[in-house]
């Protein structure tokens, strides 16, 4: 009970984080690292996935009423916290304890591949579900990447500040 | 129901999943016009491919009823053209009816071939009517019953048909000489007919059976016949004989009074 009041606690928190500040604040006059992912990334993978899907809807959606994006955040955030799972099944084959399975016992190597993964990922929904055009999602790549870097930079911070483990 | 029910709770999470994506990308459509404006988009172009398929299939299952909705309205065109051309005579306004069926069967290769077609009495069908196709003429009704009538084929060693030269009075008679389905002869047609290959065959109009100006043939060869002032004209007919598709019956409002009149020379009540 209480890593969930964790969970919603650390939601509330960089959703205003986002909200107020990174949707805000330019970096380099340009761009706007995502870090509401961050919670979302950190949940249980194979736990509670319905309070998971549910939490991560109602974060989207607070963001897509703060930026009037309709459902873009919400569509997003849902969709990488249910994609997750596949994306350790596929990396490292099935394997028995599948419920053991925590991000924070990932190593830094492992992490940034996984951060950037899904940040990477939700970018290119967010950005080609705002402009519903192949065409110009595709022109925006670049700034996605470099975007993605910059998000991830402030993931790998946030993790190291605030949730470093010391064990795997 | 349980084994519904079971599937469903095994995969609740993936059922939730799509649940908050649709709500997501409901409120997405709702919210961007652009979005609006290309889920519409999208939504035309697949319905209107589906639609596309169905109008196949529905063409297909009512082209029966298309069928004889445009041969009914042929038959009115038919009538419409004929009382066009009565203002220059010879027929009289509203003299020819014209009634559509279907050939049931066709015979043309015996060297007295008939046709029977899915009309009779009750449909106003009279013995001794002339029957048309959409291309030209194809036969006389000889014997009618109830709900089908007997045609005597234009490809009847009996059949004697009253033509003209068209646009002139020259008149002779269509008969066919069993040298194949779509080959005709005319005779008695007067020397003094300037006709040459190529020229069109039509109705007289001076039987009762058939208006003027239905079409026959196109002349192929003609020749004199030696001794006698007369050509033997040889045509190809416009009806193909041996696939001629929906007909339509020749109704003259006044075929009796004709006929009487020809019977009885004497004045007629």
């Amino acid at each position: 009970m209480s890593n969930n009041i964790k969970y919603i606690i650390l939601v509330i928190i960089f959703f205003i984080l986002q909200a107020v500040w990174f949707n805000q604040v330019l970096l380099f006059g340009t761009y706007a690292p995502i870090i509401f992912l961050y919670p979302l990334l950190i949940l249980p993978v194979y736990k509670n996935e319905i309070q998971s899907l549910f939490m991560a809807f109602l974060l989207g959606l607070g963001l897509d009423i703060t930026n009037h994006t309709g459902g873009v955040f919400a569509a997003t955030a849902v969709f990488v916290v249910y994609i997750r799972k596949f994306y350790f099944l596929i990396g490292k084959g099935p394997t028995q304890d599948l419920d053991q399975i925590r991000v924070s016992n990932l190593g830094i190597a492992q992490k940034v591949a996984y951060y950037f993964t899904f940040i990477f990922l939700s970018q290119l929904l967010i950005y080609g579900l705002e402009s519903f055009n192949l065409k110009l999602l595709i022109s925006k790549l670049g700034y996605i990447f470099i975007n993605s870097v910059l998000s991830l930079f402030f993931f790998i911070l946030i993790d190291y500040l605030f949730f470093n483990t010391q064990n795997k | 129901m349980i084994k519904l029910l079971r599937l469903l709770i095994a995969k609740k999470s993936f059922l939730f999943f799509i649940l908050l994506e649709l709500i997501s990308l409901l409120l997405i459509v709702k919210t961007h016009h652009y979005a609006q404006v290309k889920t519409n988009d999208w939504q035309t172009a697949i319905s209107g491919r589906i639609q596309q398929k169905l109008n196949v299939i529905n063409r297909h299952w009512y082209l029966q009823k298309h069928n004889d909705s445009l041969l009914k309205q042929n038959a009115r065109l038919l009538k419409q053209l004929n009382e066009k051309q009565a203002e220059s005579g010879p027929a009289l306004p509203g003299q020819f009816d014209y009634i559509p069926a279907y050939a049931l069967s066709n015979q043309y290769h015996l060297e007295h071939n008939s046709i029977i077609i899915n009309k009779g009495q009750k449909d106003g069908v009279m013995p001794e009517s002339g029957v048309i196709s959409t291309n030209g003429i194809v036969g006389v009704v000889q014997k009618t019953s109830a709900h089908f009538a007997r045609v005597i084929s234009i490809l009847n060693k009996s059949s004697k048909i009253s033509v003209a030269l068209a646009h002139t009075n020259y008149t002779g008679f269509l008969q066919w000489p069993h040298t194949g389905p779509n080959n005709f002869e005319i005779t008695d047609m007067p020397v003094d007919a300037k006709i040459k290959k190529g020229d069109t065959i039509i109705t007289s109009g001076l039987s009762s059976i058939f208006p003027k100006g239905i079409p026959v043939g196109s002349i192929t060869d003609f020749k004199t016949v030696p001794g006698r002032k007369s050509y033997v004209i040889e045509i190809k007919s416009f009806t193909d004989m041996t696939n001629i598709g929906p007909v339509f019956v020749v109704k003259n409002r006044y075929k009796k009074e004709i006929d009487s009149l020809k019977q009885n020379p004497g004045h007629v009540k």
